[in-house]
């Protein structure tokens, strides 16, 4: 994937495999969104392609990816926030799972059921925008499920939360590995991803520099010192 | 100024108010959805009140009646638009400065060799004549042109809020990713808010065209409005624009009973000055109703 001049990701070659937990890492400007909005179709690579579930994928509309079972969430997150929290988590399912909640009150109980699984269900009819951080991060993790997906591209989900909050997270990924989903999560909490991922895989100026199990992963001096910094 | 006379342009500005409601939601829903300024508006509202002009001096038919085609009728064009800004590079709110200030001059071009440079009205007799309520005469046909206004403004609020393709609409304008990643066709939401907005304008247009006379280049001054509406109601705010409309119109209308018009232009170019330093944010709001 090249922007102009400036190569952002070069030889990536990336597997994840069904109902595991992989957890991308790497420096600032290593490339890690940049590969999740490929994944997402929110940019299109200049090289290179995205299967998903056997098909290729590459160049695919988000909508369209969407539909296939790829959720996301963003590092700074994105609700609409003139909207109230339920109204929010009412868009994916009204436009993604419409077919699966035929009936209005169907669609409402699944939202106010999301709502409760991250701990929202009390502030349903607050304003996105009175949320806390951390009450954003748990709304986008709400819109990202409401698009029902099988796939889900986590971005810095525990990041400038408290370490209560990170514990939180920690349960979260708990909960959605318990229903099966295979997910892709950018973390930079060390604590969290060894405690949640079955793999890592790190990036460094747009290539991988180390992929394996957390424990081989994260105690390598190389990452560490190189591409890590201290944790937490 | 009698308190008579107050009363009167308070009425009468509100009426014209409605109208400017209608006449700038179509300028504000394409930059909510596209980030583009489209330069082009009011000369597609003056297209609009041509074409009703044709049809009314061809059939004699009541200009009600040719509201919807000629909102139809800008159809077409709308898909053009729509293609070409599809198209823009980025900086788009630049691009889009430059694309429709050219469309803008190609539709003046047009309009004045399909109608040359004559002053033109829907001077029809069911609009003439004034009603008297309580001690103020209202114009007739400034009651007709708010009432449609407002229904069809009414019609659009709910449209937004209550239908699938409303909250399609309501989310790509709020943000075009997070909506796309929900699953919502951003590209058919912008389609249909470009449909919905020019046929907008047609309706705006015949309204507009039973008010003033029309000119070939007389559409800078309403795109004008629409962007001051804009700027102080926020993008796509429905009900902020209605408010929005309504000031714009009695602030107007107490200009010309006080100074007479031809403080007119200059009040609305001074407001429009004191809206850009009142709000550094200026057109970056999204819709909330």
């Amino acid at each position: 994937m090249a922007f102009g001049g400036l190569l952002a990701l070069r030889g990536v070659d990336i597997a994840v495999e069904e109902h595991q937990v992989v957890g991308l890492l790497g420096p600032n400007g290593s490339g890690k969104t940049t590969l999740f909005n490929i994944l997402s179709g929110l940019l299109r690579p200049t090289a290179g392609e995205v299967w998903f579930a056997g098909c290729r994928v590459t160049n695919l509309a988000p909508w369209r990816l969407s539909g296939l079972g790829i959720g996301r969430t963003f590092q700074i997150a994105r609700p609409f926030a003139h909207s109230t929290v339920f109204d929010n988590v009412l868009v994916g399912i009204t436009f993604r799972s419409r077919h699966h909640y035929r009936r209005v009150l169907d669609r409402r109980r699944e939202a106010e059921r999301l709502l409760a699984m991250v701990g929202l269900a009390p502030k349903a009819s607050a304003r996105a925008n009175e949320l806390s951080l951390g009450e954003r991060k748990r709304l986008e993790l709400a819109m990202a499920l409401s698009t029902r997906p099988t796939v889900l591209l986590l971005d810095e989900l525990a990041s400038g939360l408290s370490p209560k909050g990170r514990e939180e997270v920690i349960r979260f990924y708990g909960r959605l590995k318990e229903r099966g989903l295979t997910i892709f999560a950018i973390e930079h909490s060390f604590r969290v991803l060894a405690h949640v991922a079955d793999r890592l895989v790190v990036l460094d100026q747009g290539t991988i520099v180390a992929e394996g199990r957390p424990a081989q992963v994260l105690g390598s001096p190389r990452v560490m010192q190189a591409y890590l910094g201290e944790d937490e | 100024m009698s308190l008579n006379t107050l009363a009167q342009a308070l009425v009468s500005g509100a009426l014209l108010g409605c109208f400017y409601t209608l006449m700038a939601l179509a300028f504000s829903m394409i930059l909510g959805v596209t980030r583009a300024l489209n330069l082009s508006h009011g000369d597609l509202i003056i297209l609009g009140g041509y074409l009703g002009y044709w049809l009314w001096s061809g059939s004699g038919l009541h200009p009600l009646f040719l509201v919807p085609v000629a909102g139809a009728a800008l159809l077409p064009l709308a898909l053009l638009w729509h293609w070409l800004f599809h198209r823009l590079p980025e900086p788009r709110e630049l691009s889009s400065l430059v694309l429709t200030f050219g469309l803008s001059l190609l539709l003046q071009n047009i309009m004045l060799a399909l109608w040359r440079g004559e002053y033109r009205l829907i001077a029809s007799e069911s609009l003439t004549g004034s009603l008297a309520l309580a001690g103020l005469r209202l114009n007739q046909g400034r009651l007709v042109v708010a009432a449609a206004a407002l229904a069809v403004v009414g019609a659009l609020y709910l449209g937004l809020t209550r239908t699938r393709w409303g909250r399609a609409i309501r989310a790509t304008s709020l943000d075009r990713e997070a909506a796309a990643l929900l699953g919502i066709n951003v590209d058919e939401a912008t389609r249909t808010t470009f449909l919905l907005a020019f046929c907008l304008s047609g309706v705006a247009g015949v309204l507009f065209a039973t008010l003033h006379y029309l000119y070939p280049a007389g559409g800078i001054e309403l795109t004008l409005l629409a962007i001051v509406l804009t700027i102080w109601a926020g993008v796509g705010r429905l009900r902020s624009v209605l408010v929005a409309g309504i000031l714009l119109g009695v602030v107007e209308a107490l200009t010309v009973a006080w100074s007479g018009p031809r403080w007119r232009e200059l009040v609305v170019s001074l407001m429009l000055l004191a809206s850009l330093l009142a709000r550094s944010g200026g057109l970056a709001r999204g819709w909330s109703h």
